[in-house]
């Protein structure tokens, strides 16, 4: 069941994808809480995460390295 | 002023009006005040007060140089007291030495340093955006070089956008270790160490642990990482983000402690002396995979989702889940709840405080790298001027953020941070 809906969702991205949007109809895309990275403000949130968690990387922020965390 | 932002730097007039990537110097200030508690000490070997509070500050200027480059410089500092690493010497003579009280040695505070420099240049169609930066750090016992670079590429009407970005980080340590082992170390006196003269040990008095120093002391490492960005219609929009990173040399942390179960124990006070410290492997492989969708649902509301799943040849697995939902309460103001879950197994060298055995290859007491389920809170507000109508200099304020986060493991440490971030524009 779980299969289905993420071949699902997979296939209505794909689907999606197809579609260009034209830059005159990418208001709602700028708007800055639509930012596909984390927020500038978030940074120290990120850093403390990575001290204490052994996961990092894949958000932009500290892959590891350059601090005295892992 | 039209006819002047169409020339080109080259002097040539251009018959199409370019915008500039940035359009003036931006300038941010960061700060936050983070504080944690806990009983899981690493630098006491996984027990102890391991209470800790840091303040930092940052200043991001973003400088236009022409209409297609910007350079950038992050410049930050950061100062924290810590209760756990204050037990790198737990013998201050101010109280009896015990994991669970702070000492007031010279390593109960430090202060972190940071600044990094970045250029980016865009292609004039804006399809192609080259960066590369530079960076240093230091600490006390740290220092660190970095450098990185990246592309963008975007196409299919600027709906697709290819990422690649490498970074290298070049760090030293200055290795500091648990004041007890000192003695034990190259020219030491070991057993008899004045320090064993003032204060007399109880337990096993034949303290004799099978210490040796570090003979690395660098740290590398090699990021490479992979964005794929898609809008899928005029509301939504995702993307997909994967690292690779490789870490080699000193990855132990020298401060830490362990305690065997297979060694008798010994004690100064109420402070029981180190077997040994964290021992882990030279290198590392991580891989993050992870992925954002935002949708804007509404002009008042907008979910941002991630995920990312995270594992390493240390044996640690991990899924981070996050879910934010700014809340548009007018043109000026912007709340956001946010619930963030992490999980992560254990690391095949962590066990808890007196269960390693000194046969063992690799080992560590830091719950940094045992397994445990967290939970984060967080709630912020912005504040968004258009009109940029307060002036300092020649700058506008054209936002400013606080947030808030608590976050709570199911090993017993809790933390909180306060946030703030203020974004002033040139006028």
């Amino acid at each position: 069941m779980i299969g289905r809906i993420l071949l699902g969702c997979v296939i209505l991205l794909t689907v999606s994808s197809c579609v260009a949007v034209r830059e005159y109809e990418k208001v709602n895309i700028n708007d800055p809480d639509m930012v596909l990275s984390e927020m500038k403000c978030d940074r120290n949130i990120t850093m403390f995460q990575a001290y204490r968690e052994a996961a990092a990387g894949a958000n932009g922020g500290k892959t590891g390295g350059g601090c005295g965390c892992n | 002023m039209l006819w002047a932002s169409a020339q080109d730097d080259s002097g040539n007039n251009s018959t199409e009006y370019q915008k500039r990537v940035l359009e003036s110097a931006e300038v941010d200030f960061l700060s936050s005040y983070y504080s944690q508690d806990g009983d899981n000490a690493a630098v006491s070997g996984g027990i102890g007060n391991e209470k800790l509070t840091d303040a930092t500050g940052t200043i991001v200027v973003s400088i236009p140089l022409n209409k297609d480059d910007v350079l950038t410089i992050d410049a930050g500092i950061s100062a924290y007291t810590s209760a756990s690493s204050s037990n790198i010497n737990p013998f201050d003579g101010r109280g009896q030495a015990d994991p669970f009280v702070a000492s007031s040695g010279a390593s109960s505070s430090d202060v972190w340093g940071n600044f990094t420099g970045s250029y980016s240049h865009s292609s004039a169609d804006r399809n192609n955006i080259w960066s590369a930066k530079a960076s240093v750090a230091a600490e006390f016992d740290y220092f660190s070089i970095g450098l990185g670079g990246s592309y963008s590429w975007l196409f299919n009407e600027k709906n697709t956008e290819l990422d690649l970005t490498g970074n290298v980080y070049l760090d030293t340590w200055n290795p500091i270790y648990p004041y007890e082992l000192r003695p034990f170390g190259p020219g030491g006196r070991g057993i008899n160490d004045p320090l064993f003269n003032v204060y007399p040990i109880s337990g096993n008095q034949g303290y004799n642990p099978d210490f040796t120093e570090f003979d690395k002391r660098n740290r590398n490492s090699y990021a490479l990482g992979l964005g794929l960005s898609q809008i899928f219609s005029k509301n939504a929009q995702g993307v997909l983000l994967v690292d690779l990173i490789r870490q080699e040399g000193l990855l132990s942390t020298p401060f830490q402690r362990v305690y065997f179960q297979d060694v008798p124990d010994s004690f100064i006070e109420g402070f029981q002396l180190a077997d040994d410290i964290e021992r882990l492997p030279n290198s590392r492989f991580k891989v993050a995979v992870g992925g954002r969708f935002n949708y804007y649902i509404n002009a008042s509301l907008v979910l941002r989702t991630y995920y990312r799943y995270y594992q390493d040849d240390w044996g640690v697995h991990s899924h981070t889940a996050s879910i934010e939902v700014p809340v548009k309460l007018s043109d000026a103001f912007t709340i956001y709840p946010l619930y963030r879950y992490y999980d992560q197994t254990a690391a095949d060298y962590f066990a808890p405080y007196e269960t390693h055995l000194s046969t063992d290859p690799y080992y560590t007491s830091d719950y940094d790298l045992s397994k445990y389920q967290a939970n984060q809170y967080g709630l912020g507000v912005r504040y968004t001027d258009i009109f940029t109508r307060l002036k300092i200099w020649e700058f506008g304020l054209k936002s400013i953020d606080l947030k808030f986060n608590a976050y709570e493991r199911n090993t017993g440490l809790t933390s909180y941070i306060i946030t703030t971030g203020l974004n002033f524009v040139m006028d």
